[in-house]
């Protein structure tokens, strides 16, 4: 997953950073709005985490240009006021939750996870294809009963291509939202990792949950299964 | 004032102007008929040829008054003088000629003094029923007139200057009179000012007593929001202490090398709860009585479309039962606070069901009732959530504060709030508003 921090204070964006990075994010950051809005722009991501007071744009000016621009990406605000004024105010302008300082980067890491989840149309935390399950909160993904032994990164292209279970995923777009902008991009390494994971999700090759494209990318053939459904 | 003196000198040259214009037309016009009885008393002269006018047919003295300051002469078309009244006693100027049957008329000066004259052009047969060309002109002394015009002149700007005068005085002691109490509102201003007094203490007349009231809520109102700061402080820095002497015990203790790190986040986070409440409390404009009124039903969409953002996964279903408005004197913000606290209880303990319905009660207020499907709080549970905001320093960990703000927020508007068992199974909390 890719994220976007706006912060303006420059060793709370290193404490966020710094956590999301560590539960497997790519991450990149700006300390003021213009920067911001520019990442927002060009850079492709999962979710965008906003302060509302920074300097040259306010978070909710930076809110509001992309949504104009027509972009959809979950986006968690932080904001120091409590003030259910506020709140609304961030809501209304195109966020999607908000996060009043301080708090516990459990909480965050809770909500950001659910904001991904909700923007591929999952609504728990725990995903399930079945007989391949996904629980996004203990990072542990099962087939049936059999809980794999997946490395980080095997982890986390298991985690993008079930959220878009269905979805042709190219490898750039795989690339750019697992990777750092400072990471080794090969494609190659992309399709170690698939090649990996069809081994420990289907050692029998019955199920063949990872379709290849020719050119186009790769899908996620199994189909989803709404929890509570 | 500069306005209405203008308007009266306008006033006076205007009238001056009227009056002198009427006073020339009216003498322009009894020397045309001066001129109509001269050319009724016109006679063929002995041979003939010419005209004169029989004196004994005129009935204007002044013109057989010597030197009577009224005179007429008959030209012919050679311009000379055929008829000349008896009151001339010296030459009087030609005229300029003019058309057959035109009237001229002319203010003039001659010989130093001033003159009306008016001249006609007529055409008159002879024997030979040859039309021969005549020129009577009038001339009429105008020093008369003009000292007349000069005597109304001076009483009307006499008049002019009294009465503006008149009127400033007047006017000057009408708005010492009126300005009165609005001195009085300075001086009262000072005082407060000076911290002499606490608010406008004169009684004032109808017309002012509106604004010093609303100056004396307003004076209230900060006064009341200086106290709550001092308070808010004051409250802020007590229960900080606790907290505080829990952290500065772990730094002391012999183990501070292995703080625990438990021990350290609820002590943070006490001290989250701490400052936010008293910083929500602060904010609050608490009980604000000239807020400009909200649309509570406005503000209920506002909040549910927010939280159906936020709560999305677990798809709530609001049911509203609301009037297209319910007007209330309250400040926005603080709207914003009660309303957007409830629902988010609401909706955070429901199981998927909240229902917002608001009746008009017998006391004539509004009731506004949010139920939830929820667990439901016991009767010692709302106490103690209600109470969390007057012992902050005992708040332990996963506590909300944001009842306590809202009962707060509550009693200053004097609304009344009841908290029951819903029909829905979870929490009913029930709000009396004043509307507008």
């Amino acid at each position: 997953m890719r994220a976007i921090v706006i912060e303006d204070d420059l060793e709370l964006q290193r404490q966020i950073v710094g956590r999301l990075k560590q539960e497997g994010f790519a991450v990149d950051a700006a300390d003021n709005g213009d920067e911001g809005l520019y990442l927002l722009q060009e850079y492709p991501c999962d979710v965008a985490i906003v302060d509302l007071g920074l300097p040259k744009l306010s978070g909710l000016e930076v809110i509001n240009a992309i949504r104009k621009q027509g972009s959809n990406i979950p986006v968690l605000i932080l904001t120091a006021r409590g003030r259910w004024q506020d709140k609304v105010e961030g809501l209304d302008a195109g966020a999607d939750d908000y996060l009043v300082k301080p708090f516990h980067y459990e909480e965050m890491m809770a909500r950001i996870r659910v904001l991904i989840r909700r923007a591929s149309g999952w609504s728990d935390s725990r995903i399930v294809c079945s007989p391949v399950s996904l629980d996004t909160v203990t990072q542990r993904s099962y087939v049936d009963e059999r809980e794999l032994d997946l490395t980080a990164f095997e982890y986390k292209v298991l985690e993008y291509l079930m959220l878009h279970a269905g979805e042709v995923i190219s490898k750039t777009v795989l690339t750019e939202h697992l990777y750092d902008d400072e990471a080794d991009r090969d494609s190659n390494v992309i399709e170690v990792f698939i090649r990996r994971l069809r081994q420990k999700l289907d050692p029998d090759e019955n199920m063949q949950p990872i379709e290849t494209l020719r050119g186009r990318g790769y899908r996620f053939t199994l189909a989803r299964v709404e929890q509570g459904k | 004032m500069i306005v209405l003196i203008t308007f009266m000198i306008l006033t006076a040259i205007v009238l001056e102007r009227t009056v002198g214009q009427r006073a020339l037309v009216a003498e322009e016009e009894r020397l045309q008929l001066l001129i109509y009885s001269l050319l009724a008393a016109v006679d063929r002269n002995r041979a003939g040829m010419s005209i004169t006018i029989s004196a004994n047919r005129l009935f204007e003295n002044s013109l057989m008054t010597r030197d009577s300051g009224l005179y007429a002469i008959l030209y012919n078309a050679d311009r000379e003088q055929i008829w000349r009244s008896r009151s001339i006693t010296q030459e009087l100027p030609d005229i300029e000629k003019i058309a057959p049957g035109d009237w001229q008329f002319k203010t003039m000066e001659y010989a130093s003094k001033p003159y009306f004259r008016l001249a006609f052009a007529i055409q008159w047969p002879d024997v030979r029923d040859r039309l021969q060309r005549y020129d009577v002109v009038i001339w009429q002394d105008a020093g008369d007139y003009f000292e007349q015009l000069d005597r109304f002149r001076q009483t009307l700007w006499t008049w002019l200057i009294v009465t503006i005068a008149l009127l400033l005085v007047v006017m000057y002691l009408v708005m010492m009179w009126s300005l009165r109490p609005l001195k009085q509102v300075g001086l009262e201003i000072k005082a407060i000012e000076d911290r002499q007094q606490t608010g406008f203490e004169h009684d004032y007349p109808r017309e002012i007593a509106p604004l010093t009231e609303n100056l004396n809520i307003l004076l209230s109102r900060e006064q009341c929001q200086q106290q709550r700061y001092r308070n808010a402080m004051d409250d802020l820095a007590h229960s900080l202490k606790t907290p505080l002497a829990v952290l500065s015990g772990l730094s002391d203790s012999e183990s501070s090398a292995r703080v625990d790190l438990e021990v350290l986040r609820e002590q943070v986070d006490s001290m989250n709860q701490i400052v936010s409440y008293q910083l929500q409390k602060a904010s609050s404009a608490f009980g604000a009585k000239i807020s400009k009124p909200v649309d509570l039903v406005q503000i209920i969409a506002r909040i549910v479309s927010a939280l159906d953002k936020v709560y999305r996964e677990k798809s709530v279903r609001v049911e509203t039962g609301l009037p297209p408005a319910i007007m209330l004197r309250m400040d926005e913000s603080d709207c914003l606070e009660v309303i957007g606290n409830l629902l988010d209880n609401a909706f955070k303990y429901s199981r998927g069901h909240v229902v917002i319905s608001a009746s008009e009660a017998a006391t004539g207020e509004i009731k506004l009732t949010i139920e939830d499907d929820g667990e439901g709080l016991e009767a010692k549970e709302i106490e103690q959530i209600l109470n969390r905001g007057t012992r902050l320093d005992q708040v332990s960990e996963g506590q909300g504060i944001g009842l306590a703000v809202v009962a707060d927020i509550v009693k200053s508007y004097n609304i009344g709030m009841a908290f029951k068992r819903s029909v829905l199974g979870g929490l009913g909390v029930q709000l009396l508003f004043q509307t507008v």
